[in-house]
């Protein structure tokens, strides 16, 4: 005993006698509880974790609600609170998202059909203009001016406006012209 | 403590769990008088416990009063009477968690922080105008943050409620749902960073003398 009294409690000791005085060894426990020295280190310590606590409480504000178990809140199940409220806009999101993805992505059979006839048709009616345009390249606009179209000119009148090169040169005197030449 | 002091202390918790166990009994009974009365007792310390978590007197009201209402409807569920001050704060734990886990969520987005800042210097000006005691009071609860990040979640949860709270070590381990040897070996580890802490020390020591 006399031994223990000079063995005074070391750090980790002095902490387990404030988690739990009960939980040391007997020695220990016996040091403790004859050495004023010891016991006033555990006392010291143990004061300031209680003086933490009182300041916590003084510092703390006070609350101003009361606590109020009305009976509508007690009673009902809490079936439209934040949790289920989520829930539910959560489930009606992924059912229409659900919808609206099977009728992008999974066509019926009616609507399949539908739409082949439609691009069909679309692929006949490019067909009859691209063989239009193989007949007549010129737009409508333009056929008046060209001579396919105009009746009003005939060959002896193009022929007055643009003579040919044949009889341009036999209008000339080719004698003369040739005597320059040489 | 003088002896007789202590004495009379015991007799005074006793006399008072003996009533808590008789109202809870009531109340299990169906009395919503006798479950009002439970409620005075101890709905302030249920709003220290979720202020000295969330440090904003707003959020403490509100946690405060969906506890009492999961208390009262799950009352029939607790076994024994005498056990209703840890099955309650064990209520009040996992409801502080659970906010305090969708408040980490929402922050992500970025819309809590400034909100809360603004709650806790709105509740220190209101209830405490005197600058220099404001001043005190911030100063204490950084030196208390400064600590509580340097535990682990469960040592800072079995601190709390054993220094702050003061419950029982059987009560912390009914609270957490946890062995009473993990509750102590974690309040023993949490007592080692506590003695570490001297700007903490230093301020309880100035507040003594």
């Amino acid at each position: 005993m006399s031994e223990r009294k000079n063995n005074h409690l070391d750090d980790d000791q002095l902490l387990w006698a404030v988690v739990e005085e009960a939980e040391l060894p007997a020695s220990v426990g016996a040091h403790l509880s004859s050495c004023p020295q010891c016991f006033a280190r555990k006392e010291r310590l143990e004061q300031k974790l209680a003086r933490l606590g009182q300041k916590a409480e003084i510092f703390a504000p006070l609350h101003r609600k009361k606590v109020s178990l009305s009976l509508d809140e007690v009673r009902s199940p809490h079936w439209w609170s934040w949790g289920w409220r989520t829930a539910l806009a959560v489930s009606l999101a992924v059912i229409l998202i659900a919808i609206w993805s099977s009728n992008i992505f999974v066509p019926s059979s009616d609507t399949l059909i539908t739409r082949l006839n439609q691009e069909m048709l679309e692929d006949e009616r490019f067909m009859a203009e691209i063989s239009l345009l193989e007949e007549n390249a010129l737009p409508s606009l333009f056929e008046d001016i060209s001579q396919e179209g105009n009746s009003v000119f005939d060959e002896e009148f193009m022929e007055f406006v643009v003579p040919s090169v044949e009889d341009e040169i036999r209008s000339h005197n080719p004698i003369v012209k040739g005597a320059e030449l040489c | 403590m003088t002896p007789p002091d202590h004495e009379q202390r015991q007799a005074q918790t006793s006399g008072t769990e003996s009533h808590v166990t008789f109202l809870v009994e009531k109340a299990r009974a169906g009395s919503t008088a006798a479950f009002e009365q439970l409620v005075d007792l101890f709905q302030e310390k249920i709003f220290r416990m979720i202020y000295y978590r969330t440090r904003s007197r707003m959020d403490a009201e509100d946690l405060m009063q969906e506890i009492f209402i999961k208390a009262f409807k799950n009352l029939p569920q607790l076994r024994k009477s005498e056990m209703f001050q840890g099955w309650l704060f064990s209520i009040a734990v996992n409801r502080v968690r659970d906010f305090q886990r969708k408040k980490r969520v929402l922050s992500l987005f970025g819309t809590l922080g400034e909100a809360d800042e603004f709650d806790q210097l709105n509740a220190s000006t209101s209830d405490n105008p005197d600058a220099l005691n404001h001043l005190i009071r911030q100063d204490f609860w950084r030196q208390v943050s400064l600590l509580l990040d340097k535990l682990s979640r469960l040592e800072r949860e079995v601190f709390l409620l054993r220094f702050m709270d003061h419950l029982g070590i059987a009560e912390i381990a009914q609270a957490l749902n946890r062995s009473e040897s993990t509750v102590k070996t974690h309040l023993y580890r949490a007592l080692k960073k506590f003695k570490e802490e001297q700007a903490l020390h230093k301020l309880l020591e100035v507040e003594a003398s």
